[in-house]
């Protein structure tokens, strides 16, 4: 990897990390287990690799934004994560800080 | 799937031992459904060489497992600033701290230069002890805000209560020419002058570290130094001591940039008192003959010529002291007098 790849790569990783977060959050309004919840992102086109999300997962819940259980299902146990009454608030402020950079990001494109 | 109960295992072994089991089997439990999504697109089980790629896309067990552990720094980006201050501040005043120690022990207890070497040689082992110091003290610090944030106060410095008006005023150039030290230099300054101190004190009890291997073509000679070189040599050696506490003090009030005129003028001063008494020393006697009585007719003549030598050397060098001293004083009036003209 040159250096100007490695550069790149390490901006990327910064950039996606905050933006994966949302992803995740936004997708636990709806209840789901690690597997399906990265299908359905990966459906959505946003690839995340499963060291990354489950340990992502563990970190939300830990820091009240998720909460969990451990149900069957298919004859298998699995964990399910929600997102929390808190995790709803959380996202309310992000997603308007999400959309407030974004505008501004196209606004600067716009003027050049 | 013996492959994914191996894996599993693995990565269990780098788990927290209080949440591994929890983690392992949501980590099965999706490894599994995983699994089986792919045999189904398959139509049939995967293969052991297939195993091998999807476990290897995964990661390492201990890769896997290290991202479930808390992130934890040595020392962390909020007290880095501050670590890398301290480090380089404690190691300059080691390094001085050990040279002033040196200056002072080898000469008193030193019966060869080779412990001046030895004492030189030591000197990255002294500064690798304190850096280590440093930073398990930081390390500790770090440990403790990362696990008690409510517990520790902010750093000074660092936090958003830091007022302006504590940052320290502009440093001035003295004269707007000279540019002012820096501060490793003015270090390095004193370090160099405790070791040349050390070095001066040598002189008395092993010559040899002036004169080298002369000292014993000197000791055989028919020649002695008279005895106005040791009250000489004790003035040399007030010169350096005084210039050192000078620049140790400089150095604690932050004012190291720039010499005081009078410090230069001092520096000046001093060696010219020991330098006038010898020039008035009565017959400009600076070598003797150790046995007069028998060596006189032999070496009588190489004795004046020595003497009047010395003498003319000790003029001239007396003669660009003066004059500097002179020019020192001269710029001291001048700016009095600039200073004194603007106010009025």
């Amino acid at each position: 990897m040159t250096v100007s790849q490695n550069i790149f790569e390490n901006l990327r990783l910064e950039l996606r990390r905050g933006c994966l977060t949302l992803a995740v959050l936004v997708q636990l309004r709806r209840e789901h287990y690690g597997y399906t919840l990265r299908k359905d992102l990966a459906a959505n086109g946003l690839d995340i690799d499963e060291s990354t999300l489950y340990p992502l997962l563990r970190r939300l819940e830990t820091q009240g934004l998720l909460v969990s259980e451990w149900r069957e299902e298919e004859k298998r146990n699995k964990r399910f994560y929600r997102l929390s009454s808190d995790g709803e608030v959380m996202l309310d402020q992000l997603l308007h800080e999400w959309q407030a950079i974004n505008e501004s990001i196209n606004r600067i494109l716009e003027t050049r | 799937m013996e492959l994914l109960d191996r894996y599993l295992q693995a990565v269990k072994k780098f788990l927290p031992l209080r949440r591994q089991d929890d983690i392992i089997a949501e980590l099965r439990a999706n490894m599994e459904a995983q699994l089986e999504d792919k045999e189904s697109e398959l139509t049939r089980p995967m293969t052991i060489g297939e195993q091998e790629d999807w476990l290897r896309k995964i990661g390492p067990p201990m890769m896997v497992a290290a991202r479930y552990q808390t992130q934890q720094y040595l020392i962390g980006p909020s007290i880095f600033p501050v670590y890398w201050y301290v480090l380089r501040m404690a190691m300059l005043w080691a390094l001085i701290i050990y040279s002033v120690v040196i200056a002072v022990i080898i000469p008193i207890t030193t019966s060869n230069g080779s412990s001046v070497v030895e004492a030189l040689l030591r000197i990255p082992s002294v500064l690798m002890t304190v850096a280590a110091w440093v930073t398990v003290v930081f390390a500790a610090l770090e440990f403790v805000a990362a696990r008690y944030p409510e517990k520790c106060p902010p750093i000074a410095g660092l936090s958003g209560n830091w007022s302006p008006s504590s940052l320290p005023p502009l440093e001035k150039e003295s004269d707007g020419k000279r540019k002012g030290r820096s501060y490793p230099q003015a270090v390095a300054e004193i370090v160099f002058g405790f070791l040349f101190l050390g070095w001066l004190l040598l002189i008395p009890r092993h010559p040899f570290v002036i004169m080298g291997p002369g000292v014993y073509f000197w000791r055989s000679s028919p020649f002695q130094l008279a005895d106005m070189w040791i009250t000489f040599f004790w003035w040399i050696v007030a010169l350096n001591v005084v210039q050192l506490i000078w620049r140790c003090t400089d150095l604690l009030r932050g004012t190291w940039q720039q010499s005081a005129r009078l410090q230069q003028i001092a520096y000046k001063v001093i060696p010219l008192i020991p330098l006038i008494q010898l020039i008035t020393v009565r017959d400009h006697v600076y070598v003797a003959l150790k046995h007069p009585a028998l060596d006189q007719l032999r070496h009588g003549n190489s004795v004046d010529t020595i003497n009047k030598s010395v003498h003319m050397g000790l003029l001239v060098v007396t003669a660009i002291i003066a004059i500097q001293l002179a020019f020192e004083c001269g710029q001291l009036a001048w700016d009095w007098y600039q200073k004194h003209d603007a106010s009025h």
